[in-house]
């Protein structure tokens, strides 16, 4: 019984961990879509004096021109009278910035190329963006907490897991080193349980996660924000099993160096 | 007979107060010591110093090409492969069966597990113990589990077999039965080191007698 209670509770332990990551690379990884897909369907308008190159917005991100000849086209119709050939009119440029800015970034970038001679007028999103960055940012910070919170009890879950360990197997490991054996014939039984409860918790976690990835919910989250995201698996699985098995053999090094 | 063991001057300490001071001694190949004093004199000490778990504070101690003084971790684990340990309170795996415990040196040593298993047997035969090859220390008597150390301690044809009050504690017919194995073992050519407070009465064959007196070691004829 108590066997089995030390095995859950290095289970439990790495269920955590291995979950709280995924959760957090997942969350990263949707955060960072949406947000590029803000920078792409975003823009500042800049209006010139003079063509520009990217040096001359500090390349801060692509230009583009804007075509204004059919809004010319318009205007010509709109007003016959007036003779256009005789007006310089300025040059519109849309700038795709390379980072989604925060309020404040985006206000400096907006003085700094003010601040240029050859360009007249900037033209931002600034509500609308300072909403959606607030909103991503608050999210982040949320899932960046829950995750360490959780990944910090997988920790200390650890920690009282290396204590367990300790007790049940230090006097076997010491009549081992009496006789002469090396570290790995000591530490033989623990990497077992290692391997055996890292293998246990990478299923759990897995099925965890497929469950929680095909959640209606999920995907309507997903959905709703209108990325295209894909998990994985086969990465998800490569990475996690890396850790867990890292994780675990650390762990039962930890106990058979740390021998009384 | 070669010299087996040498000290030469050597202090021992527990815990940072000398036990044994500037003392020599020497055993050689194949004799069949007792290591003698009152408690506290310092036996389990000297034994804890031959098998390297306790590191002289002084002078030379020497287990054939082994310098205990300086002695390396992987050295020492060499060492020790080549010596049995028999203690007081036997130090057998509580969950680990006899027979496996009984293994233990061999499967250090890289033995096969069916030969291991195979001569395990044979030992536990010889210790009367074949029977209960199954059982686990906890489900044996006090006699019972020291004659499966000493089969334990003797399977590997050791060097030397350190003993620390291996009869303490054990009925008469037990102790004389122990006795009898470490006889045996010697008459094999095993060198025995028995640390006890006294020597049993009716003793049939040659040994050497450390007494151990104020921290200084003596041997008495």
């Amino acid at each position: 019984m108590s066997s089995l209670k030390s095995h859950f509770t290095l289970i439990l332990a790495l269920i955590s961990i291995l979950f709280s990551i995924f959760l957090f690379k997942t969350f990263s990884q949707i955060l960072y879509k949406y947000k590029q897909n803000i920078i792409d369907n975003y823009s500042i308008v800049i209006v010139s004096t003079k063509q520009l190159s990217p040096n001359d917005v500090d390349n801060l991100g692509t230009l583009k021109q804007i075509n204004i000849n059919n809004e010319l086209k318009k205007l010509k119709q709109k007003y016959p009278n007036i003779d256009f050939s005789n007006i310089t009119l300025p040059y519109f440029y849309k700038l795709k910035l390379n980072t989604l800015p925060s309020p404040k970034e985006l206000e400096n970038i907006k003085n700094e190329l003010l601040n240029k001679p050859f360009i007249k007028k900037v033209m931002t999103k600034s509500s609308a963006q300072t909403k959606i960055y607030n909103l991503l940012m608050l999210l982040e910070i949320i899932t960046k907490t829950f995750m360490y919170l959780i990944g910090i009890l997988g920790f200390l879950l650890i920690l009282k897991q290396l204590e367990v360990w300790k007790l049940l197997h230090n006097e076997r490991m010491y009549i081992m080193e009496l006789f002469g054996a090396p570290f790995w014939f000591r530490g033989a039984a623990l990497f077992k349980i290692a391997f055996i409860d890292s293998l246990i918790s990478l299923i759990i976690t897995f099925i965890l996660i497929i469950f929680v990835t095909n959640l209606t919910i999920f995907q309507k989250v997903i959905n709703d924000l209108g990325i295209n995201y894909q998990i994985d698996y086969l990465k998800d699985f490569g990475l996690l099993f890396v850790i867990s098995f890292i994780i675990s053999f650390i762990s039962s090094i930890l106990v058979v160096i740390g021998k009384k | 007979m070669g010299k087996l063991v040498v000290a030469n001057n050597l202090t021992l300490t527990y815990e940072n107060n000398p036990v044994i001071k500037s003392s020599n001694f020497t055993i050689n190949s194949g004799d069949f010591v007792f290591l003698t004093g009152i408690s506290g004199s310092g036996k389990t000490t000297i034994i804890k110093s031959l098998y390297g778990e306790l590191k002289p504070h002084s002078g030379n101690l020497r287990i054939g090409e082994f310098n205990l003084f300086n002695i390396s971790k992987s050295k020492l684990s060499t060492l020790r492969k080549h010596l049995g340990i028999v203690f007081q309170d036997f130090k057998l795996i509580p969950e680990w069966n006899i027979l496996k415990n009984v293994m233990l040196p061999l499967l250090i040593a890289g033995v096969n597990k069916n030969e291991a298993e195979q001569r395990a047997m044979e030992y536990l035969s010889r210790v009367k113990l074949s029977h209960k090859a199954d059982k686990f220390p906890a489900e044996l008597s006090g006699g019972e589990q020291q004659r499966a150390a000493i089969a334990r301690a003797t399977i590997h044809n050791p060097v030397m077999i350190l003993a620390d009050e291996p009869i303490s504690g054990l009925d008469e017919y037990s102790a004389s039965l122990v006795m009898d194995l470490f006889i045996k073992a010697n008459q094999k050519g095993i060198t025995i080191v028995i640390a006890s407070h006294s020597i049993p009465t009716e003793f049939s064959i040659n040994f050497r007698q450390l007494h151990i007196e104020k921290g200084k070691i003596y041997e008495l004829a």
